[in-house]
């Protein structure tokens, strides 16, 4: 009874102590894509697209596995920029594709996150050049754009004729005009805004364009205190003083969310916002009563006007994926053509091929289409910088626009103290 | 149970244990076994990662690439960088005003729950509900209760005649939210007062009431002193959750595009919220773990105070 006791006892525990061990092992072991019995190499295509936008790209992936019997592509929404970036950090990733801005390459590259296109027999020579720089790092290629953005100056016609106001053409016009569209109720508060934000930051990154400044120097490299920065930090922080930063704060503490019902643009209560190509699908399906037009950012000077920023939604192969050849095939794909013209169409954005750009006639129906297409061709569009950096500098950046907005801080002082952070920042 | 007990009572004696013995061997043998779930658990899940952020802190690591030894450059960077100062002042302005807060709304609570009114085991259950709540679920609720335009806050203050403020857009009001949003959620400790109220022995309320003390007397030297331990814990633990607060913050902060946030002018960015941006969104895992071992330093400091305190303001059968 004795031993026979101790050997049950024993076993049961070195079993339920094996199953410990083993039960998470084997959940943490993922199919992923593997070859299958005929030839066929699936793959998993992770996404950060929903909604809508995942219902069209879910079209291209059945017209991509239907077309062929080389590789099969499962797509998978997964709009988690984190889960994102964790799964890549693996030996054995949990995706063979997935999209992401083109911001973060440079950093993502230099880090070994990215696998290189360069070796694949993927076409490179078509794409609208200036949607290719923020795609390499060191020299070689490692995401490539399936769309390109460009963002000008959106505004409310309704609004302007009502106020009598005029399109502005010059930055003082553009100041003026924001204050003529300012309405405040009988104890001051804002009703509606005459220039409002829609992304962080970017709002003061391209009015500082429009003054000849840039954040960047050629090499990508952070440049806060540059002349025209602080010419258009001062520039925009007299035109929120003369409104009251308190009043704008509570103002914009009221947005409902962005290209909803309530977006303030949307339902009528910015007159004025520097924003993308996008909207023009947005736009129709949630306000489609609102008249709005779109202009290019006047420039302080001549030579800087029609300024534009330019941003890239890419799609890249992660240095862990299992199944890089057959999801290169598949990336080809996604940036030839028909793929690409069926994406950029059903999402509004700009095709990053310069054929289907040129032949815009498949873009016709997308409102304001043109404007926002032909703002590329600006010799003051320009790209940010997709250094190792770039991600710090822009969370300090935003901080210091916060601190000039709310009139905390000087241009010149909130600049300089992100310019002392520069030295600190990922190398 | 009872027949493990016996059958090993039954085949080692007691007498019969000596070291190096071979039952006692596999008695221990099996002991390590039955405990190994648990062992190695502990050495895979809490130790092995312990150890290594130690490491991880005197490197520059990314994540994906070989850690390389920097020595203390991460913590000198650490200590000449603003934001590291600015989270760390946030932190303890949280933790400053919302701890001692946390646990005032919580006594009074109890005590409003402890009443014999009709209807007490639904005001218990309403009270207890937003700590059931997931937190990211409350967080972007309070996002639109927090609203100026559509908000219910500020609507509320409205009948009154109060202008609410802009709570997540100006700097002097985002931490004043982040706090409501946390007391929000003071069930829980509320309802660990309300069994502690309940423990206080009636005869001593009866005595100080014979002795001619008021209300306010009873609670002073009856029910203070005698939920003192449980007041003890409350502070241990709500400070813990203050110090290491992120999810409120996090979500009342969020921008479009997933954009690294941390309120206007950085008034809501904490220190786990910083350590967070190093660590996963500027992939400085180095930097980070630095940062989290100085959280370790500082959360235990701040303990051991609370604790050599205690002996002057906790009630105990020794004290």
């Amino acid at each position: 009874m004795k031993s026979k006791w101790s050997r049950r006892a024993r076993a049961t525990a070195l079993s339920v102590s094996g199953l410990m061990v083993i039960a998470p092992l084997a959940a943490c072991s993922t199919g992923g894509g593997s070859d299958g019995s005929q030839g066929t190499t699936t793959i998993t295509f992770s996404y950060l697209w929903s909604g809508p936008e995942a219902e069209s790209l879910e079209k291209i992936i059945a017209d991509y596995n239907a077309s062929q019997s080389e590789v099969k592509v499962i797509g998978v929404s997964s709009p988690d920029f984190q889960k994102q970036l964790t799964s890549m950090s693996s030996s054995n990733g949990s995706f063979d594709i997935s999209d992401n801005f083109g911001d973060v390459v440079g950093s993502w590259a230099s880090k070994g996150i990215l696998a290189p296109l360069d070796d694949y027999n993927i076409d490179m020579s078509g794409f609208v050049p200036s949607s290719l720089t923020q795609m390499k790092y060191e020299g070689k290629t490692y995401s490539l754009p399936i769309a390109i953005h460009s963002q000008l100056l959106m505004y409310n016609k309704k609004m302007f004729a009502d106020a009598g106001v005029q399109v502005p053409t010059t930055m003082d016009e553009l100041a003026d005009a924001a204050l003529a569209l300012t309405k405040t109720d009988s104890d001051g508060n804002i009703t509606q805004l005459g220039l409002g934000e829609a992304a962080p930051g970017a709002t003061q990154r391209m009015i500082a364009a429009a003054f000849g400044g840039s954040w960047w120097d050629k090499d990508g490299q952070p440049t806060p205190l540059n002349d025209g920065n602080i010419q258009a930090m001062t520039w925009y922080q007299n035109l929120v003083n003369k409104i009251g930063p308190d009043k704008i704060a509570k103002f914009v503490a009221g947005y409902g969310q962005y290209q909803s019902d309530q977006d303030p643009f949307f339902s009528g209560k910015l007159a004025m916002r520097i924003d993308g190509e996008w909207n023009g699908v947005g736009i129709p399906k949630v306000a489609p009563g609102l008249e709005w037009g779109v202009i290019t950012i006047p420039g302080a000077s001549p030579q800087y006007k029609d300024t534009t920023e330019v941003t890239a939604s890419t799609l890249f192969i992660p240095a862990n994926s299992k199944h890089k050849e057959a999801a290169a095939k598949f990336l080809a794909y996604m940036v030839s053509p028909d793929a690409m013209k069926a994406f950029t169409v059903a999402l509004g954005n700009m095709p990053a091929l310069t054929s289907l750009l040129d032949s815009s006639a498949d873009y016709s129906a997308i409102e304001n289409f043109s404007a926002f297409a032909d703002a590329l061709k600006s010799p003051n569009a320009y790209a940010p910088s997709s250094a190792v950096s770039a991600g710090e500098y822009m969370t300090d950046l935003n901080k210091a626009f916060d601190s000039i907005a709310s009139g905390n801080e000087t241009p010149k002082k909130a600049l300089e103290q992100v310019e002392s952070r520069v030295s600190s920042y990922s190398k | 149970m009872s027949l493990r007990r016996s059958a090993s009572a039954q085949t080692i004696p007691s007498s019969a244990r000596k070291p190096g013995d071979h039952s006692s061997r596999r008695a221990l043998w099996l002991g390590l076994a039955f405990a190994s779930p648990f062992i190695i658990g502990f050495l895979f899940l809490f130790a092995y990662p312990i150890a290594a952020s130690a490491f991880y802190s005197f490197t520059d690591f990314n994540l994906f690439q070989t850690p390389r030894w920097v020595g203390l450059d991460n913590y000198s960077q650490m200590f000449g960088n603003p934001t590291f100062w600015q989270s760390l002042g946030n932190t303890l302005y949280l933790t400053v005003i919302g701890v001692p807060l946390a646990i005032i709304i919580s006594l009074a609570g109890a005590h409003l729950l402890n009443f014999p009114v009709k209807g007490q085991p639904l005001y218990r259950a309403l009270v207890y509900l937003p700590s059931i709540v997931p937190i990211v679920v409350g967080g972007y609720l309070w996002r639109w209760l927090l609203n100026t335009q559509y908000g219910f806050l500020n609507y509320f203050l409205g009948l009154f005649g109060i202008d609410g403020p802009a709570w997540l857009q100006e700097p002097d009001w985002t931490k004043p939210a982040i706090l409501l949003m946390t007391f929000w959620t003071v069930g829980g400790t509320t309802i660990i007062y309300l069994a502690a109220l309940k423990d206080v022995p009636q005869e001593l309320y009866e005595a100080a009431e014979i002795d001619g003390a008021g209300a306010w007397r009873r609670f002073l030297n009856v029910t203070w002193p005698m939920i003192s331990p449980v007041t003890l814990f409350q502070v241990i633990v709500t400070l813990i959750a203050f110090l290491q607060i992120f999810t409120q913050p996090f979500i009342l902060a969020q921008q479009r595009l997933n954009t690294p946030s941390a309120g206007p002018g950085g008034s809501m960015l904490t220190f786990a919220m910083s350590l967070y941006q190093n660590a996963f969104a500027f992939l400085k895992m180095g930097y980070a773990s630095g940062m989290a071992w100085i959280l370790f330093v500082l959360t235990l400091v701040i303990t051991l105070i609370v604790l050599a305190t205690s002996k002057k303001w906790v009630h105990s059968a020794n004290n």
